[in-house]
């Protein structure tokens, strides 16, 4: 297929107006009511070697409510904690309101951990697990195609932290690569992230939450 | 003078040593190299693999082709090994039990006894009855705590649960009393309902107590003592777990099966034997010392162990272009080892450590086509090549440049398809031996044993030592020391078991823990190279007894691994035997050995 500026302009309008119908849909919808987050001061060092943190991104629950395949995020933070306390460890979450980027909010939330193992999620589902020694840049375990991801993978992937903060060698959550996924995803992808990006607020400290799943 | 080259083609490498003859018997050795060889040992298909070894020793010699004055390759044993894994017993489960279930993080601790009942049936139970609350997937943690703290609240005693989901901690954490469950259940809709069952679970780092004991269990159930004699095969295989869980249905068993793997037909010279590959290893080798000398080894047709032994025998014949009954089979070992195997009829995905024995078949036809590859060799180099001596006698020429050696010497060349002993008495006079077994059987009991499906993994294992990354900037040794870093290291090496090879960190990505896999490569290893050891110099040695020999030279691939000669030496040093590992012209360890003799040859 030839993709030109024209096409390119349809597709983006197109996108736009459903995210608009979404907006409108997410209001009015209860699911924003499962999940509260209310901010108790600044994210401090962790000292329980037995904790994970899990580092959500500045809009992450708050201004979007659903990942791009609008899985709520109620749920979503609910299997990673889910997964962190089967295994007997402890999850903390914080949001990092630096950066919207998922490898640096991780690595933000592996810093503070306890542990020094940290999980990011971008509000769209993209998620991280990190630890504190490893650049920025580079994870433990990476998830980057976030329509792939469903609430059985978050549920192993808090497992799988909790193991690495344990000193266990877990097998990696195996992961899908859908060559669809991109073009059909990328638009929205690229949209959800700007959105994001929007409620970065540069040099303000990481957030400690309080979770209250209702 | 003459400048001549010795090429020996082995089952794994092929190895050139380049060396100068002076006129008064003199060599002077200029380089050696090591390639792996192509094709199978004895075949046109070497030559690449020759011609590749060739070239880099001379590079080393700083020497060109036109050099050479004589090529001399090696009367290769015309041997092949062949090596194959039968598994020799199942466990089928008649609904009882799920045994080998051992999920990781299941709920709670302690017993509880009750009625098999779904989570939607808690409603109808009546106060005091006791429950064993089985929960579905449908059904999340929170949902499922609050209808048994319910039930709680309504006098129904919910003694333990059986979670489909790996949510056994989670439910734990939210109930007011804590009871035992156990999760990851796959086959959750096929737990017999409304029957007697125990759920046992013991704290992190213990094993179930009262369910891996025949007599718990007759306490739990209030079984008679015939009864109890039937739960034994039941409790045996619960126990080691950390949690456990078993159900008193009408017609539950369990029951550990073997499997007919075929029969063995050992043709001696003078006694003829039959042997059940189902009788294991040990009835496998004492019925073949009893018969030897060994003419051949037939499998039973039709059979598993029959297909094995035939196909090593068509390999041979179509190799040697001889008819398929004039290769024999002369020697085979045989190994007791264990496999994992999905237990039939478990209901949560099981595996159970089933018997299996482990062979090696090793087939002798009556030559190689050595000369066709000389010729071959010839026409293309130009350079003259000929045949030289028998393989054995090349190895004990080579293996006495080692520094410290000395006639009578017996040496046993540990390579990759077959383990061959040779002894030399102060005369000359030569005695040798080729036995099935050797580098490449090691690898596949360390394949079976850990249940992994890349040979090439347990390759790797067999070959080099493992540490564990513990964090980005040390690792930990198998021998507890710990090396530090300056540099990170590569994340996917983080928290996981890691090959040490030369230049690389290679992962483990299966779940097991680094004693484990040590053990069992210990294990392979002592298996094969010690009981080879000990069989090769039984047969080289002129009384046969091991104690008439004083000194032994470890040569060949398998005496490059960092624990083989300890083993062997170990061993050896029991019969008052000097072993170790060779050292080829006091610079080449223990390869070369017949590349060298090859040279040395007046």
């Amino acid at each position: 297929m030839e993709i030109n500026e024209k096409v390119l302009k349809s597709i983006i309008e197109e996108v736009l107006q459903n995210l608009k119908v979404q907006e409108s849909g997410i209001t009015t919808s209860n699911d924003v009511a499962d999940l509260k987050l209310s901010s108790v001061g600044p994210a401090a060092v962790g000292k329980r070697k037995d904790e994970v943190i899990i580092g959500i991104a500045p809009a992450f629950g708050e201004y979007q409510t659903k990942t791009i395949t609008k899985i709520p995020h109620g749920k979503v933070l609910k299997e990673i904690m889910a997964g962190i306390e089967e295994e007997g460890l402890v999850p903390r979450v914080i949001r990092v309101l630096r950066t919207s980027d998922v490898s640096f909010i991780a690595h933000n939330a592996a810093t503070l951990s306890g542990s020094g193992i940290g999980i990011g999620i971008q509000s769209k589902g993209t998620t991280v697990i990190h630890q504190k020694d490893l650049l920025p840049l580079s994870n433990v375990e990476l998830f980057p195609q976030a329509p792939l991801i469903t609430l059985d993978v978050y549920r192993a992937i808090g497992r799988n932290a909790a193991k690495y903060a344990k000193g266990e060698s877990p097998s990696p959550v195996p992961t899908m690569n859908d060559q669809m996924a991109r073009p059909k995803y990328q638009a929205i992808a690229a949209l959800l992230h700007i959105k994001e990006t929007e409620h970065v607020k540069q040099d303000a400290p990481a957030e400690e939450l309080k979770v209250i799943f209702e | 003078m003459k400048i001549i080259a010795g090429i020996d083609i082995g089952n794994a490498s092929t190895e050139t040593a380049i060396g100068k003859v002076y006129d008064d018997n003199k060599v002077e050795f200029l380089g050696s190299s090591l390639v792996n060889t192509t094709g199978v040992k004895g075949t046109k298909d070497n030559i690449p693999g020759i011609y590749k070894s060739l070239k880099k020793a001379l590079e080393a010699s700083k020497i060109s082709m036109e050099d050479l004055d004589l090529i001399r390759i090696n009367e290769a044993a015309p041997v092949i090994g062949d090596v194959a894994m039968e598994t020799i017993t199942e466990t089928i489960i008649t609904e009882s039990t799920m045994i080998g279930h051992n999920p990781t993080t299941p709920g709670g601790i302690g017993i509880g006894v009750g009625i098999s009942t779904p989570i939607n049936q808690l409603q109808g139970m009546k106060p005091g009855d006791q429950v064993i609350v089985l929960i579905p997937k449908a059904y999340e943690f929170n949902q499922a705590s609050k209808i048994i703290n319910d039930a709680w609240d309504r006098g129904i005693e919910v003694k333990g649960a059986i979670a489909e989901n790996d949510d056994g901690v989670l439910i734990n954490n939210r109930l007011i009393n804590s009871i035992p469950i156990i999760d990851e259940v796959n086959l959750f809709e096929k737990i017999p309902l409304n029957m007697l069952t125990a759920v046992e679970v013991a704290h992190v780092g213990h094993v179930v107590e009262v369910l891996s004991n025949p007599y718990g269990i007759a306490t739990v159930f209030k079984l008679s003592s015939e009864e109890t004699k039937l739960v034994v095969p039941i409790a045996r295989a619960l126990i080691g777990n950390r949690s456990a869980v078993v159900i008193k249905t009408p017609k539950g068993d369990v029951k550990a099966r073997s499997i007919p793997a075929g029969e063995i037909i050992i043709v001696g010279e003078k006694i003829k034997r039959k042997v059940d590959v189902d009788d294991g290893a040990l009835a496998l080798m004492n019925n073949l010392e009893m018969c030897s000398p060994i003419m051949d080894i037939q499998g039973e047709a039709g059979t598993n162990a029959g297909g094995m032994l035939e196909r090593v025998r068509h390999v041979m014949a179509s190799l040697t272009d001889q008819s398929h009954t004039d290769v024999k089979i002369k020697d085979l070992l045989a190994v007791d080892t264990i496999c994992p195997q999905k237990v039939q009829g478990g209901i949560a995905g099981e595996y159970s450590m089933e018997n299996a024995v482990g062979i090696a078949a090793m087939v002798k036809a009556d030559r190689l086509q050595m000369n066709i590859i000389a010729d071959l060799l010839q026409e293309k180099l130009g350079v003259k090549v000929e045949v030289g001596g028998v393989e054995a006698e090349m190895a004990i020429n080579g293996a006495l440049t080692t520094p410290g050696t000395d006639k009578p010497l017996a040496i046993i060349d540990m390579g990759a398809g077959s383990t061959d002993a040779c002894f030399m008495t102060k005369d000359g006079n030569v005695k040798l031996v080729h036995l099935a077994g050797a580098g490449n059987m090691v690898t596949l009991l360390i394949q079976t044993e850990l249940g992994l499906d890349s040979f090439d993994l347990a390759e790797d294992i067999k070959k080099y030592s493992l540490a564990k990354a513990e964090s980005l900037f040390h690792i930990r040794h198998e021998d507890g020391s710990v090396e530090f870093f300056r540099e990170p290291l590569d994340p996917k090496l983080f928290a996981r078991v890691i090959i040490l090879k030369e230049n690389e960190m290679v992962p483990i990505n299966h779940q097991v823990s680094i004693e484990k896999i040590k053990l069992v490569r210990k294990q392979a290893k002592e298996k094969v190279f010690v009981t080879n050891a000990l069989r090769a110099l039984k047969q080289v040695s002129a009384t046969g007894d091991i104690r008439a020999l004083d000194h032994v030279v470890l040569v060949g691939g398998s005496a490059l691994d960092f624990e083989v000669p300890q083993l062997v030496t170990d061993a050896l040093s029991q019969f008052g035997i000097v072993a170790g590992r060779g050292n080829i012209r006091g610079t080449e360890g223990p390869r070369n050995a017949v590349a060298t003799g090859l040279v040395l040859v007046k």
